[in-house]
């Protein structure tokens, strides 16, 4: 025993030793409830596009800086550029519109120009009306809107890749070049963008950190000299960062509120200041412990699992709450004695529990791994340290006040003893029939990601101010196109192009940006090359000239010249620099994106896929949703599996006839929780789920701990019992109080579930252990 | 685009003082228009015969400007404060809404500002020099900062008397555009239904 307690000892100088080390290092958390989801390899292609364009999006941040008057925003607003992109936090996309990019983009196209039409262009020639093409060319010529520029009429003269460019799709159409920067006007205000990527991870604590000190020092400086500047943010890194500072928040003040309610409760029963030591001595270790080994396993910690393990205080408590409430027992006893009479139950509901958080493992969401991992090791410590510590460290007697702390356990016990007509019994259980069927009738599943993360209102309000003002609309739906090559994959996007058209004059996406609409595939160049010599080189070109007085013609690229590639337009650095952004690589053959903006109907996009080879809608959020409803089931399904668990142990223990009555509490408890909720209108989560997994497991604690009891011994325990359940409540009954709905979902399914198992553990009481196997 | 824009600023700045001086006010007001024929002759190099163009316009003040091109053919460019449009023999060629004109805004605010003879908003982007007498006057406009990509032109002469009678534009390449105008009048008559319908084309 001596020897087992110096190496327990050893271990957990260890273990703080190494969690000093790391915190001195530095800890990382992430901060991504996506994070949290299982990694499905159902289709590599796939879940590979989505990573690539979710991780692009997630880096991507636009500000906008706004004011009055032109040239103090403009001053502003470089201000501001430069303190993100000199540290390297920030590299910006919109410096590459200077008034270099134009030359750039039309000495990339320029010698493919025949291959190239514009939609209205292609159309006019298909149908056989080369002359409207050429009438739309003399009235740029003509008007006062006149592109007219010799050199180019020489080489162009239907002024078709004018034309074509014209109609490139542009993202943020709303914006335009002002020397040198993205700009527009709304109203009174002079506004400009700050567009790009930042350089590191939007969910590392350290970066969200560093670059949001270097923005708001920088606003703030600005803001010294004009008052009136107006700065909007739009970002996934903003909202990370908000989202952590809120959760952060909360793990203190609900840990501290937690802590504190502990605290008060143990010196308000032992009135004694020791007992309130080797309570903390066991949750110290426990928490120490498992924090330490965990950062060893995964090498970094989430936060919503650091929330969700900060709250196991309430169920480490438990152990030495049992140990420590023997000393109100009549028999009294030296502390080894005390131990001797608990030990079997807490070793026994330590083992249990263990199982019901083990069962997360079997769920491959990495976050709950933390979790259970988290909770598990720091049960385990805890026993360890109630077992071999605790009666060390003891030297309490029985104290005066004894009787009447056990008479407060024994008058709530005392109401399950009294005898009653068996109609309470068959009346008690109508009642709790009829909640039961009241809520489940109410019962309704919600999966969708998007309501489960908590987003800052002010940061949500910015958002829809920047895409009112840039007409950008931030849609993450996309369709990815996969084919054996860049050409195949380029046809592919022309066909679903044409579908895409009727859509979006219905309104059902407001626009797209395809790869081909920048670089058409070879067979559409040929085909276009075709077309313009059929249609315009003929007589009409005569008389065009005629038109024109315009003589001398440069003669036009040779019709078997080479037509322009994709890897062309993406190496033509500046030019067409989103673009390199819709071709993804580390796939077999083409990995494309097309991107859409504003969608408003995802099943009419979803129909103009259906029947083109290689062509799937991809919506992330919705995906999430539904890998979320996915693991709902699962969660029950673990539910019923650490239930299943859990009872041939019992069975071992209490035999066939009263074993039903250990799990009885529990399980009325995991029943009655979620068709309570159901009756205040609350949506059944994933998250619900697994907070009915820990209810069956705490639950099951309490029933054992009764059924592990002498009848006069009964008051104790359930003293230990109840305050077990207040410790519990105040820890994972205030995750009720979270903001962030999946914390809510939990800690209020966790505060119901408790509670119940609670009120029903006495249930427990008449169970019959079978004699002790050793001692 | 741009370039289009700055000449309609000087077209109604140069009648700013042309009006303001006269004999008497003939300041164009809100509910007044000018109408007026113009002769376009665009000279570009490497072509035989510069390319001529005619046609009238209407400029209403509060409305906004309409250019018909009559000759060679019709073509129709109507620009408000809501955006552009252009018609070529009927059918709809362009359509630019004020959203995707950001400046369009700015340049309005140059042209209240050119409307009543104040020079002083052109002056920001441009050195000014004007000469001659009320009867015959001569601007000539010059770009402040030479190499600036979004400023299309080298230089912009405007000779006038009691209305701008030509407009000289010249390109960095040697290209240039003439305008002459004649025939013009300033009316207290409403909008006839045909002008106030193409006005209304630019909107949404």
């Amino acid at each position: 025993m001596r020897a087992a307690a110096l190496f327990w000892l050893l271990l957990v100088l260890a273990a703080a030793l190494y969690l000093g080390w790391r915190l001195h290092e530095g800890l990382r958390f992430r901060t991504d409830l996506l994070a949290l989801l299982p990694r499905e390899a159902q289709d590599a292609d796939a879940q590979h596009a989505n990573d690539v364009v979710t991780a692009a999006l997630s880096r991507q941040v636009m500000i906008m800086v706004g004011g009055p008057d032109r040239d103090q925003t403009r001053a502003a607003a470089t201000a501001i550029a430069a303190a993100l992109t000199q540290p390297k936090l920030m590299e910006l996309t919109t410096d590459s519109f200077g008034k270099d990019r134009l030359r750039r983009i039309g000495e990339l196209y320029f010698p493919y120009r025949r291959g190239l039409l514009s939609a209205q262009d292609r159309q006019s020639l298909l149908e056989g009306k080369p002359e409207a093409v050429s009438l739309r060319a003399l009235s740029q010529i003509y008007g006062l809107v006149g592109m007219a520029d010799a050199k180019l009429l020489q080489r162009d003269p239907y002024l078709l890749l004018p034309d074509f460019l014209t109609h490139l799709p542009v993202p943020l159409s709303r914006l335009s070049l002002d020397d040198g920067l993205l700009a527009l006007r709304d109203g009174g205000d002079y506004w400009i963008l700050l567009a790009g990527q930042i350089t590191g991870d939007p969910y590392a604590l350290a970066f969200q950190a560093a670059f949001g000190d270097a923005l708001d020092d920088a606003v703030a400086a600005q803001r010294q000299a004009h008052a009136d500047l107006q700065v909007l943010r739009l970002g996934a890194v903003f909202f990370a960062k908000a989202g952590a500072e809120q959760a952060m928040g909360e793990t203190s003040t609900i840990g501290l509120v937690s802590v504190l309610g502990t605290v008060l409760l143990v010196l308000a029963i032992f009135r004694a200041v020791r007992p309130l030591g080797l309570t903390l001595v066991a949750i110290g270790t426990g928490v120490l412990v498992s924090l330490s080994a965990c950062l060893l396993l995964f090498g970094e910690l989430h936060v919503l699992a650091l929330l969700f393990g900060v709250s196991l205080i309430g169920v480490a408590v438990d152990y030495s709450l049992q140990y420590l409430s023997e000393i109100f027992a009549l028999e009294g006893g030296a502390p080894r004695e005390r131990l001797r009479r608990v030990w079997l139950g807490i070793t026994l509901a330590t083992a249990t529990v263990a199982i019901g958080y083990l069962t997360m493992f079997l769920a491959p969401f990495p976050g709950l791994h933390q979790i259970a991992a988290l909770a598990a090791i720091g049960l385990a410590a805890s026993w360890a340290t109630v077992m071999l510590w605790l009666p060390a460290l003891d030297h309490s007697r029985r104290p005066r006040h004894g009787e009447r702390v056990l008479s407060w356990a024994g008058a709530f016990l005392g109401w399950w003893l009294r005898p009653r007509s068996p109609w309470w019994g068959w009346g008690g259980a109508a009642l709790l029939l009829l909640i039961a069927v009241g809520g489940w009738v109410r019962f309704h599943p919600d999966d969708d990601v998007r309501r489960m993360q908590s987003l800052s209102g002010p940061l949500m309000a910015e958002q829809d101010r920047i895409q009112q003002l840039t007409g950008a609309t931030g849609g993450t739906q996309f369709f990815l196109v996969e084919a054996a090559d860049d050409e195949s994959a380029l046809q592919t996007e022309e066909a679903l192009i044409d579908r895409l058209g009727p859509l979006l004059a219905e309104g059902a996406l407001a626009g797209f940006q395809a790869p081909a609409q920048y670089v058409p595939s070879a067979a559409r160049q040929r085909q276009n090359r075709e077309l313009v010599h059929r249609e315009l080189d003929g007589p009409l070109l005569a008389q065009h000239l005629g038109q024109l007085g315009l003589d001398q013609l440069e003669p036009p690229p040779a019709e078997d010249a080479a037509f322009l590639t994709l890897d062309q337009a993406v190496a033509k650095e500046g030019a067409l620099g989103f673009l390199g952004s819709l071709l993804l690589t580390g796939g077999k053959g083409a990995l494309h994106v097309v991107k859409l903006d504003g969608v408003a109907r995802p099943d009419a996009l979803a129909g103009a896929a259906q029947g083109l080879a290689g062509v799937r809608l991809i919506d992330p959020a919705g995906d999430f949703s539904q890998l979320l409803a996915k693991y709902r089931h699962r969660a029950l399904g673990l539910l019923a599996l650490s239930a299943a668990l859990m009872t041939p142990l019992l069975i071992w223990r209490y035999g066939w006839k009263t074993a039903p009555r250990v799990i009885a509490p529990p399980l009325l408890a995991v029943l009655l929780a979620p068709a309570l909720r159901a009756w205040f209108g609350a949506s059944f989560t994933f998250f619900d789920g697994m907070a009915l997994v820990l209810v069956l497991s705490v639950g099951v604690d309490y029933s054992i701990f009764l059924a592990e009891t002498s009848a006069q011994r009964q008051r104790v325990t359930m003293l230990a019992v109840a305050m077990a359940a207040a410790t519990a409540l105040l820890s994972f009954g205030l995750l009720a109080l979270s903001s962030v709905q999946a914390v809510h979902a939990f800690g209020t399914t966790m505060l119901i579930g408790i509670l119940l198992a609670f009120l029903f553990s006495p249930l427990a009481r008449t169970a019959r252990p079978r004699p002790e196997p050793s001692r | 685009m741009r370039r289009f824009f700055l000449l309609l600023a000087v077209l109604l700045a140069g009648l700013g003082p042309a009006l303001a001086e006269g004999p008497t006010d003939k300041r164009l007001s809100e509910g007044q228009v000018l109408r007026g024929q113009f002769l376009q002759e665009r000279h570009l190099q490497g072509f035989a015969n510069p390319l001529r163009s005619e046609g009238r316009f209407v400029l209403a003040p509060g409305h906004g400007l309409i250019w018909q091109t009559e000759k060679p053919f019709a073509i129709t460019t109507v620009i408000t404060a809501a955006g552009l449009a252009q018609e070529v023999n009927g059918n709809q060629t362009l359509k630019l809404e004020a959203s995707k004109l950001p400046f369009l805004n700015q340049l309005y605010d140059m042209l209240s500002g050119a409307l009543t003879g104040d020079w002083a908003k052109l002056e920001a982007g441009f050195t000014v020099t004007r000469s001659g007498d009320d009867q015959h006057w001569q601007v000539a406009l010059k770009p402040r900062k030479a190499d600036d990509p979004g400023m299309p032109f080298q230089a912009l002469d405007v000779t006038g008397s009691a209305f701008i009678d030509e407009i000289l534009l010249t390109k960095p390449d040697g290209d240039f555009d003439k305008l002459a105008f004649h025939d013009q009048a300033i009316s207290g008559q409403p909008l006839s239904e045909a002008e106030a319908a193409a006005f209304a084309t630019t909107g949404p």
